[in-house]
């Protein structure tokens, strides 16, 4: 990465430009993606202690054995849920990233294109 | 003596040695030194961050937590396993990308003033002792399980923590990243493998995980703690005393050694056994099953919140993301520790509910054990995975298990003091000290950090026995963590999410942020051990802060807060604002690197070749 060159409106590596407009776009839709999973995660992780406050159902009632729903979920469901989340969410992540490297690309291209 | 296992230990510490001394050949430059030379892959990575992540406090305090607590020790598994979605999904990307050595850098980088820089240092060191702590508490407690004497005259604890800390320092100032990466990959394999041979051994002696929870949730659970004379004797507001809960509960021939103690007044101290309270749901007895042996309603929220959170403010899991060679790969690395630790997490509390039942039916048969016990419970539970491993499969896997807790210990410890050794010797030394320092000198400060180190977690591993906190806490390596989780998840978190995803962030605000969640926490979380201790009573406004356990649900927040209003009023964003944004958000650098394929994994080992 020998040709980087950065200024106030532009970076540079190589033959690929980051402007502050292609540099938006990435980043509004990285943040709907991380937040919507965000909210998924916060939600279900903060609904556990919610319902063990507040549900009897949840943390006092076995359902197999001396397994109560909270029981089970904590030790063993909840890895299943982060395990399809981290998944998920990397796999979009990495379609995200090869969709907005183009489009960044003829962003820059349209943008110095007309500064030319 | 346990000789198989100790001289399994002696074999594991200079097999690690080796490693370092092996890969001392490969590290020759600042990057190589903190960083792995940037050139570790997705699976490396991830067995390393799995290895830096599971400390003591998973492996010893975890099954040490449920078994001491139900399900409340539970969900510090969970929640460990839960803080890798956090840094998934709002931080490792952007970090990678803005591409720096520490955290620090990327607060100098973002904000750009030496005085976030500086106040970051601080953060890291205080965030990183707090996690040293339960390590080295872990460190003397193993050995007493293990060896059960001292050497040189010192007691067992002592000796412990003064050998283990000895010799991390010594491998990690040898080996550097490199080395420590390593051996972290190493000992997260020993770690997985000791703790899945554990409960292998745990099932094949008949335990059945569904029955056995039902079995252990038919009576409330029993809590053991050591008392003097006059703490035992003493009544509490209702006029109860600490020996007449345990005469409800501990047998005739039990009860006999307590009263001895106490017509003899004898000095020290004796543990007994009573049943525990609910905090949560007061009426209800405190079942194992259920949740409330340590936390009331706030606490279960804010215990919660400061794992899911702490993990992203933990320096040294920080910095291992600055080592993934590109944006991908530190998410695809994230995603294989997450099933790395989802696979250990779900196994420790199976080991520690196993351990109620295999120790108590053992010591019922006449079996004898070097871990103090009353009433057929251990009363350190943070000493029950070297105990499982001797009752399940002798000094073999007593061996196994014990090099194991070692491993959690070596590479933790090891990641912390390379975050220290970068935090001191990059971020003050190289930056204000000495700014033309050649690269040999720089490498040289870095080691000596890691020494000057070493020996403050050596004083406070000390400490920790002679200020009662071992007797104050029932799970206290798990507790311990979950502070540094705190100071972590309060100091960092808010300056990292805001500093990504708020361009508005000012360094006023974000200085603030770190200045306010920083002190907040340690304040709270040293009003809670002097509740504890009995130095703070319960009322009044100390009795209140004092009472929570974990402070984030309440600190967080306010740090978020400072940093929104303080940069509202402030409103003076950096003069390259635009510039400092595109190095976040900017792709320009990663497509670059893809096309001339310089995103792929490099070897570890080529910084040796000149």
């Amino acid at each position: 990465m020998g040709d980087t060159t950065d200024s106030a409106t532009q970076v540079q590596h190589g033959d690929h430009i980051d402007t502050i407009e292609s540099v938006d776009l990435v980043f509004r839709a990285q943040r709907k993606l991380s937040f919507t999973y965000g909210a998924v995660f916060f939600a279900v992780t903060l609904a556990i202690p919610a319902l063990s406050v507040w549900w009897k159902s949840w943390y006092a009632v076995p359902i197999w054995g001396g397994f109560t729903a909270n029981y089970l979920f904590v030790s063993l469901l909840y890895y299943v849920f982060l395990w399809t989340m981290a998944w998920a969410y990397s796999k979009q992540a990495d379609k995200l990233d090869d969709r907005l490297s183009t489009m960044a690309d003829e962003i820059t291209a349209r943008t110095t294109g007309e500064e030319a | 003596m346990n000789t198989i296992a100790i001289i399994l230990v002696i074999a594991l510490t200079i097999f690690t040695i080796g490693l370092s001394v092996f890969s001392r050949r490969f590290t020759r430059t600042t990057a190589d030194f903190y960083l792995a030379g940037r050139k570790v892959g997705s699976f490396a990575n991830a067995s390393a961050i799995s290895g830096d992540y599971l400390s003591a406090a998973s492996f010893l305090g975890v099954a040490g937590a449920v078994y001491a607590s139900g399900l409340d020790g539970v969900w510090y598994a969970a929640g460990f396993a839960g803080g890798f979605m956090v840094v998934v999904l709002f931080i490792a990307s952007a970090l990678r990308r803005f591409g720096e050595y520490t955290v620090a850098d990327f607060a100098f980088g973002r904000f750009g003033s030496n005085r976030i820089r500086l106040l970051t240092v601080v953060a890291v060191l205080i965030t990183s002792l707090f996690y040293m702590a339960p390590q080295m508490f872990g460190a003397g407690t193993t050995w007493q399980v293990l060896v059960g004497q001292g050497i040189f005259g010192l007691d067992a604890y002592t000796s412990g923590v003064i050998v283990v800390a000895a010799i991390i320092a010594f491998y990690v100032s040898v080996g550097g990243m490199k080395g420590t990466t390593m051996n972290q990959i190493f000992q997260f394999w020993w770690l997985a493998f000791a703790m899945i041979l554990v409960v292998v051994f745990a099932f094949g002696s008949g335990f059945k995980y569904p029955t056995a929870l039902a079995d252990e949730s038919a009576q409330p659970i029993v809590n053991t703690k050591a008392y003097t004379v006059a703490e035992l004797t003493a009544p509490d507001a209702n006029g109860v005393t600490p020996y007449d809960k345990a005469a409800k509960i501990m047998t005739a021939e039990e009860l006999a050694k307590v009263d001895e103690f106490i017509a003899a007044g004898s000095d020290g101290k004796i543990p007994v056994a009573f049943n525990a309270g609910n905090k949560l749901h007061e009426l209800r007895d405190m079942l194992f099953r259920e949740p409330g042996h340590r936390y009331n309603t706030f606490d279960q929220f804010s215990m919660v919140l400061a794992l899911v959170l702490g993990t992203a403010g933990l320096p040294h899991i920080l910095n291992r993301y600055y080592t993934n060679p590109s944006g991908k790969a530190a998410r695809r690395s994230t995603f294989w520790v997450l099933v790395f630790i989802g696979t250990f997490y779900i196994l420790a509390p199976i080991a520690g509910l196993a351990g109620l039942g295999i120790i108590r039916d053992y010591l019922a048969g006449g079996g004898t054990i070097n871990a103090a016990t009353v009433h057929g419970l251990l009363v350190k539970p943070d000493q029950i995975m070297p105990t499982l491993g001797e009752i399940l499969g002798g000094q073999w896997l007593m061996g196994i298990v014990t090099a194991g807790a070692f491993a959690a210990m070596f590479s933790t410890v090891g990641g912390l003091l390379i975050a220290a050794a970068s935090a001191l010797g990059h971020d003050v030394y190289e930056k204000y000290i000495n700014k033309g320092a050649t690269e040999a000198k720089r490498v040289a400060f870095g080691k000596a950090s890691v020494l000057v180190f070493a020996g403050v977690a050596l004083l406070i591993g000390l400490a920790i026995p002679k200020f009662g906190l071992d007797q104050a806490y029932p799970a206290l390596i798990a507790m311990m963590v979950t502070w540094a989780f705190s100071v972590g998840a309060s100091a960092f978190v808010p300056m990292l999410l805001t500093g990504i995803w708020w361009k508005g962030t000012t360094e006023r605000g974000a200085t603030a942020g770190i200045a306010v969640g920083l002190s907040s926490a340690i304040l709270i979380i040293f009003l809670n051990i002097l509740q504890q201790l009995g130095h703070v009573g319960k009322e009044g406004i100390l009795g209140f802060f004092g009472a929570l356990t974990f402070p984030v649900l309440f600190t967080f927040p306010l740090a978020v807060l400072t940093i929104i209003i303080v940069s509202k009023i402030d409103g003076q964003l950096p003069k390259n604002v635009d510039a400092i944004w595109m190095r976040i958000h900017g792709t320009a650098s990663e497509r670059h690197e893809k096309q001339h394929g310089l995103d792929k994994v490099g070897s570890m080992f080529s910084g040796g070749k000149k």
